[in-house]
């Protein structure tokens, strides 16, 4: 694709326009920027206030991290919560995108509809409906939990992110497969499935970060095993200290390599990018 | 967020293919168990009563009688939910307007092999932490710290500015949060708009600012619904950064009041008032169903 300017007649006044762009441009960039450059750089700030000016480098914080424990700890819950929720939403919502793309019958829109609800119903809201689920099966403060009602609010995403990507895909290739003599099995298999690997894994990836942040959810039906963001909150009520920017640092590193992954995955399905491979 | 239709139906091997409830029951099932099933309890418990701190099930308006009341005399729930309404929206309408020019330059203004660079680079803080972005906000707004200490410095400002524990700091917040959705959504609308339309107006002698105002404005009206959607919903269901930033009871021009999600979860944690909290969030819910419903009504383009 070519990009088409909207100025097809430059002018000055076009140039200035550009430079009021380009330096909006940064100053949005510096917003979004902003706190998580503070976070990282004050995880090596040596005064125990992250205040200016400068005292000095440090690492005396991630030590603190690893002594105390706890942030820790829950880093470990969270690290097998959200894979594994990921991992189960994006199961159920592959074969949910699949028979929605494939077939047609009575109710499918209403159906696509019904199971893309519960992105939109605030976690606050879905935080008290499980709470009060949860208690009547004895099953509130535990870990599973967690798990069990963050598998709901990420099949949304996986169905809309896999079913975006089989929309893509050429109404033929699976045909052309049963012409061979394939099974539907087999055309599923050895045809569509490859087909959607990248949406596959950008849904899971997806799913893992809403998972990993997820805080209301976890803090209404978790006890006393907290994934990481209810244990930073809980840090933040009680005992502030610099630990918290040395582990944010820690969780943008993962971060980063999850946007490698978004990068290579999301943004080609995202743009629509057809013939990617 | 929905599929687009299939062309044409397929033409199977088997018609009859029980692929589709295969495919189909998982989902289904858990979604009935611990979507549907949970959401009406919700409601359901809302009914319940409260004795001795223990939640007692059966049918009694209680809660409700309560909260209503309330709403007009001792107001707690009502300005709650005026604040709500008020953060929410003044965020929103804040989020679309700072991030349009951000998604048009991202288009028009950014090279096209640096578009998917650039684009990464928006929405790359959504994959870090929300509650420690808002604890870092925290170190920057804080009365001594980086904002202030900076205005002090270079002698802008006499007095640190009282930024935390506002309502503007919670704006803040969430803006930062709602910024890279927003600019996700107007940057695929505007990329995806028909280029030959703007062309055609440019060519027909239209200037550059009658070409956006009369072109790309309305072809991008969808996106900008959907944003404010997403913007409303988010912003009036948030929790985080109205305690977080703004301190349970952000001041605001109505005066120092919690937003409508904070009220909820502290009903909560002070008192384990599940029927309350149930009936407090039930209203929250339908509230927000009116206004999906009239945003996507308005989203709907008239029939010519």
């Amino acid at each position: 694709m070519t990009a088409i300017k909207l100025s097809a007649r430059p002018t000055r006044s076009i140039n200035l326009l550009k430079l009021v762009g380009w330096l909006y441009l940064g100053g949005m960039y510096l917003f979004l920027m902003l706190p998580i450059l503070t976070l990282v750089i004050f995880s090596f700030e040596n005064s125990r206030f992250p205040t200016l000016p400068w005292t000095g480098w440090t690492l005396r914080w991630y030590g603190d991290l690893f002594r105390d424990g706890r942030l820790i700890q829950s880093l470990g819950y969270s690290l097998w919560i959200s894979p594994a929720a990921a991992a189960a939403a994006t199961v159920l919502g592959f074969c949910a995108a699949y028979v929605l793309n494939r077939f047609q019958f009575l109710g499918k829109k209403f159906l696509s509809i019904v199971l893309i609800i519960p992105i939109i119903i605030p976690p606050l809201i879905l935080g008290v409906a499980f709470l009060g689920l949860l208690s009547r099966l004895q099953l509130q403060g535990k870990l599973i939990s967690i798990f069990l009602t963050h598998v709901v609010i990420l099949i949304p995403t996986a169905i809309a992110l896999i079913g975006l990507r089989l929309s893509q895909m050429p109404k033929d290739l699976e045909e052309a497969a049963w012409n061979l003599g394939a099974t539907e099995w087999q055309a599923l298999w050895r045809v569509v499935l490859p087909w959607s690997i990248p949406g596959i894994a950008g849904s899971w990836l997806l799913a893992f970060t809403f998972s990993f942040d997820e805080f209301v959810i976890a803090w209404f039906v978790s006890g006393f095993k907290q994934t990481l963001p209810v244990a930073i909150y809980t840090f933040l009520g009680a005992n502030l200290t610099p630990a918290l920017n040395a582990i944010g640092t820690l969780i943008f590193l993962i971060s980063i390599c999850l946007l490698v992954g978004v990068e290579l995955l999301l943004i080609p399905i995202l743009l629509g990018q057809r013939r990617s491979s | 967020m929905s599929h687009p239709p299939a062309t044409r139906p397929i033409a199977t091997p088997n018609e009859r293919s029980g692929l589709k409830y295969i495919g189909l029951a998982p989902v289904v099932i858990y979604n009935g168990i611990f979507f549907l099933l949970p959401l009406l309890f919700l409601i359901w418990i809302g009914f319940w009563s409260t004795e001795n701190y223990r939640a007692i099930p059966g049918f009694s308006l209680d809660n409700y009688i309560d909260i209503f009341s309330q709403l007009f005399t001792r107001s707690r729930y009502a300005y709650a939910l005026l604040q709500t309404a008020w953060v929410a929206s003044t965020t929103t309408i804040l989020a679309i307007l700072l991030c349009y020019p951000f998604a048009l330059m991202l288009v028009f203004g950014v090279p096209e092999r640096l578009q998917r660079f650039a684009v990464l680079l928006a929405i790359a803080p959504f994959w870090s932490s929300y509650i420690l972005r808002l604890y870092a906000w925290q170190t920057i707004l804080n009365r001594n710290g980086l904002f202030n200490t900076l205005l002090l410095k270079l002698q802008v400002i006499q007095e640190p500015l009282p930024i935390i524990f506002t309502q503007v700091a919670t704006r803040i917040g969430i803006l930062h949060y709602l910024a890279p959705i927003v600019i996700l959504i107007l940057y695929l609308v505007l990329r995806n708009s028909d280029r030959a339309l703007l062309e055609a107006s440019r060519n027909l002698g239209a200037t550059q600012w009658q070409t956006f105002w009369r072109v790309l404005l309305p072809l991008s009206k969808p996106g900008i619904i959907y944003s404010a959607l997403f913007g409303i919903i988010i912003s009036a269901g948030d929790v985080l950064s109205g305690i977080v930033l703004g301190g349970g009871t952000g001041r605001s021009i109505f005066g120092p009041i919690p937003l409508f999600s904070t009220v909820v979860l502290n009903e909560y944690a002070g008192t384990t008032n599940l029927p309350r909290t149930s009936a407090l969030a039930t209203i929250l819910v339908i509230l927000l169903l009116v206004i999906l419903a009239a945003g996507l009504k308005l989203s709907d383009p008239p029939r010519d």
